[in-house]
């Protein structure tokens, strides 16, 4: 009688403070998990064949980091922790998601856009940027959006790619090179010529 | 630290992960080599092209929001809705299937937070104290008396009255960032504003990403809780610049106001 006195005060109880666990975890994720979608769309864009897809791989990431939030260390760098995880995604599905040629919206910014850049590029010049990113190897190009364009550190890259760091720095380097080329193709490069002097004399 | 050193280890001080002694190498290096020098500037211009290029895509997060958010609230609330989960892709079905395995290696995976130089904490906090909460502090206001106040710092040159087009000198005061006292500026256009922070340089080294170049000067940037900060250096002064305002903002204050203050 009494545990049933006991049960029937408990549960209600019990039940509300499960409720206001979640929703304390739910504003938590939103607060720090969520405004990194940009970021993350904007690389799996990148990645993926096509729009829909690279919205299928961010939903997918977003997923699994909540399915494992309650792991996760507040304070520490969620946003390397949901690249990593999108893409031991994109790598899980055997890089089906190909890369394919990037649509530059003319649309005018609406609630949910990203504003645009201070300077703004002209779309001449996105043009140009895009098709040689697209002509540059997925591991070039990789390094490069996460790099230059989202600010990873090289440390930050090797943990993300789970690469060895050295690695990194190699296909940050030629991945810049690359793209140099195919953007100045005119200017003179010296590091160029000495790392191929470099590998040559490894190479001997 | 010879230039093939340099090849080698561009990409860790671009992106400012070099210790200080190597670092300092890098930078002796620079000076004394107008090839390396040339190089790194090359490079440093084509990562702005690069970047500003792609950040001026527009990136519509709304549909996948909204779906992340329905998929977590049925997730939460129990068994995932099945109607709420997008058209499945053969690559997302099967990913479910090794899920489990997957969150193994996500769960164990925890990146230290990077390392952010006091005096950046501590603009980006002033910045969030005393600009965007509006915390009560003696501001000065007379344009006359910033310039006076400027002058009594040893920074030298006219206090630019403008920046980034739309922005004008609000108020200013002086504050303590890392155990150094600097000139607090800030500047609105009405509806926003931003801080720019100016000392006589001393022996302090800015550090943080190469994130531009501007009049000659690398542009380096960080960030501080939820501020932005983006700083660069003069022939006589350090500068930063903090703001509330996204990353590519910061640089463009910071851009702005490299353009005025002259060496």
């Amino acid at each position: 009688m009494g545990q049933a006195s006991l049960s029937g005060l408990c549960l209600p109880y019990c039940d509300e403070r499960i409720a206001t666990t979640v929703t304390a975890r739910q504003n938590e994720f939103e607060r720090v998990a969520m405004p990194h979608s940009r970021s993350l769309l904007r690389v799996a864009r990148r990645l993926a064949s096509d729009p829909a897809a690279a919205e299928d791989l961010v939903q997918e990431t977003y997923f699994r980091a909540w399915r494992s939030f309650n792991q996760f260390q507040t304070g520490t760098n969620i946003r390397a922790w949901l690249f990593r995880i999108m893409f031991n995604a994109f790598y899980a599905h055997g890089r089906q998601i190909s890369a394919a040629p990037i649509l530059v919206s003319l649309d005018a910014p609406g609630r949910d856009t990203e504003p645009q850049s201070q300077s703004g590029a002209s779309l001449a010049e996105i043009a140009e940027i895009s098709n040689a990113l697209e002509e540059l190897s997925s591991e070039h190009r990789t390094v490069l959006l996460l790099a230059v364009v989202e600010g990873f550190t090289c440390r930050e890259m090797a943990g993300i790619l789970s690469l060895p760091i050295g690695t990194v720095m190699s296909r940050l380097s030629r991945g810049r090179q690359a793209l140099r080329e195919r953007l100045a193709p005119a200017a003179p490069r010296v590091w160029q010529a000495r790392a191929a002097a470099g590998r040559a004399g490894r190479e001997t | 630290m010879n230039c093939s050193d340099i090849t080698e280890i561009a990409p860790l001080y671009i992106s400012a992960e070099l210790d200080s002694q190597g670092a300092a190498e890098f930078d002796a290096h620079l000076k004394s080599c107008p090839a390396c020098m040339a190089e790194l500037e090359a490079q440093a211009r084509l990562d702005e092209r690069f970047r500003e290029a792609l950040l001026t895509e527009k990136v519509d997060v709304s549909r996948v929001n909204r779906r992340i958010r329905e998929l977590i609230a049925a997730e939460s609330s129990g068994p995932i809705a099945a109607p709420l989960l997008p058209q499945p892709r053969r690559w997302m079905a099967a990913s479910m299937g090794i899920a489990a395995a997957f969150l193994l290696l996500a769960a164990g995976y925890l990146l230290v937070p990077g390392h952010v130089a006091r005096v950046y904490a501590d603009a980006g906090r002033d910045h969030q104290l005393e600009v965007v909460e509006q915390q009560p502090r003696p501001w000065i206001t007379d344009p006359e008396k910033i310039a006076a106040l400027a002058e009594q710092q040893g920074i030298s040159g006219p206090v630019p009255s403008e920046l980034a087009s739309s922005y004008h000198l609000e108020r200013a005061k002086i504050c303590r960032l890392d155990g150094r006292l600097f000139l607090h500026l800030v500047y609105s256009d009405g509806a926003r504003e931003f801080s720019l922070f100016l000392r006589q340089r001393d022996g302090q080294r800015l550090t943080g990403a190469i994130r531009g170049f501007s009049n000659g000067r690398l542009l380096r940037a960080s960030s501080a809780g939820s501020e932005n900060i983006s700083s660069f250096e003069t022939s006589h002064l350090t500068a930063m610049v903090a703001t509330d305002q996204p990353a590519d903002a910061a640089l463009h204050f910071a851009r702005s106001a490299s353009a005025v203050l002259q060496d």
